[in-house]
């Protein structure tokens, strides 16, 4: 079983295959950068909210989430280096803003 | 956060209701709990999952309020939902799981805990709300 693993979801349409496996390599490097892990072994999945089914604030969404879990947890220096390192990350790639992006570690 | 999934049966909500069911969500969580708007996210799914009633509210929110607050919070919510769907009690029920704030960022902020929200992250909200 994988140690950290990490689901993305995405309202339909926002961010395209090519792009999808950039941001997954880029989530699996920075993973290995701050935790160690190979990139092998850190599973990322990727899901669409369709168009019309997702709302922020009570209008539309355009924001993405990005899931992490990881088993047996870090210390909260740790989890928010690996946060803000896939901030930097994604918006960088997928041009979104930083209010369109949601990001999480969680420890399971 | 939070995050409120409506899982509901394929083809049986129409946009009009999502939107409505959506605003009236934001409506009710900031009334309770004074987050700002645009941290509240409603999310629908024709999922196939295995709940025990055809409708399911699963939400997730920041650890931290009284017993008192989440339940009132819930039973507005689902109270919303069923009057603007006109689905039966029978037929829905719902959930609020809490996680801890710190293991979220939002628009490049780590989530404060309930109760220790900052000036600069509330206006953070309204700027990411455009207000």
């Amino acid at each position: 079983m994988s140690r950290v693993s990490f689901n993305c979801t995405m309202q339909e349409g926002q961010i395209d295959e090519p792009t999808r496996a950039t941001l997954a390599a880029g989530l699996q490097q920075i993973t290995q950068d701050v935790l160690g892990e190979s990139p092998d072994d850190v599973p990322v999945t990727f899901s669409d909210i369709p168009s019309g089914f997702g709302f922020r604030g009570g209008e539309p969404s355009t924001t993405s989430l990005v899931r992490g879990s990881i088993v047996g947890g870090v210390t909260q220096d740790v989890r928010e280096d690996l946060m803000r390192r896939i901030c930097d990350m994604w918006m960088e790639i997928s041009g979104c803003t930083v209010d369109d992006l949601v990001v999480s570690a969680r420890d399971v | 956060m939070p995050y409120y999934r409506c899982v509901v049966p394929e083809g049986s909500v129409a946009y009009e209701q999502r939107a409505a069911v959506a605003k009236a969500f934001t409506d009710i969580h900031c009334g309770n709990t004074g987050a700002p708007r645009s941290f509240v996210h409603v999310v629908f799914d024709e999922a196939d999952d295995s709940w025990e009633t055809p409708y399911f509210l699963d939400g997730g929110n920041r650890a931290g309020r009284s017993e008192e607050v989440r339940a009132e919070l819930l039973d507005d919510l689902m109270g919303a939902f069923r009057e603007i769907t006109g689905v039966s009690s029978d037929d829905f029920s719902g959930r609020i799981t809490e996680g801890p704030a710190k293991w979220t960022m939002e628009g490049g902020m780590v989530l404060p805990e309930p109760g220790e929200e900052t000036e600069e992250w509330y206006s953070h909200g309204q700027a990411a709300a455009g207000g």
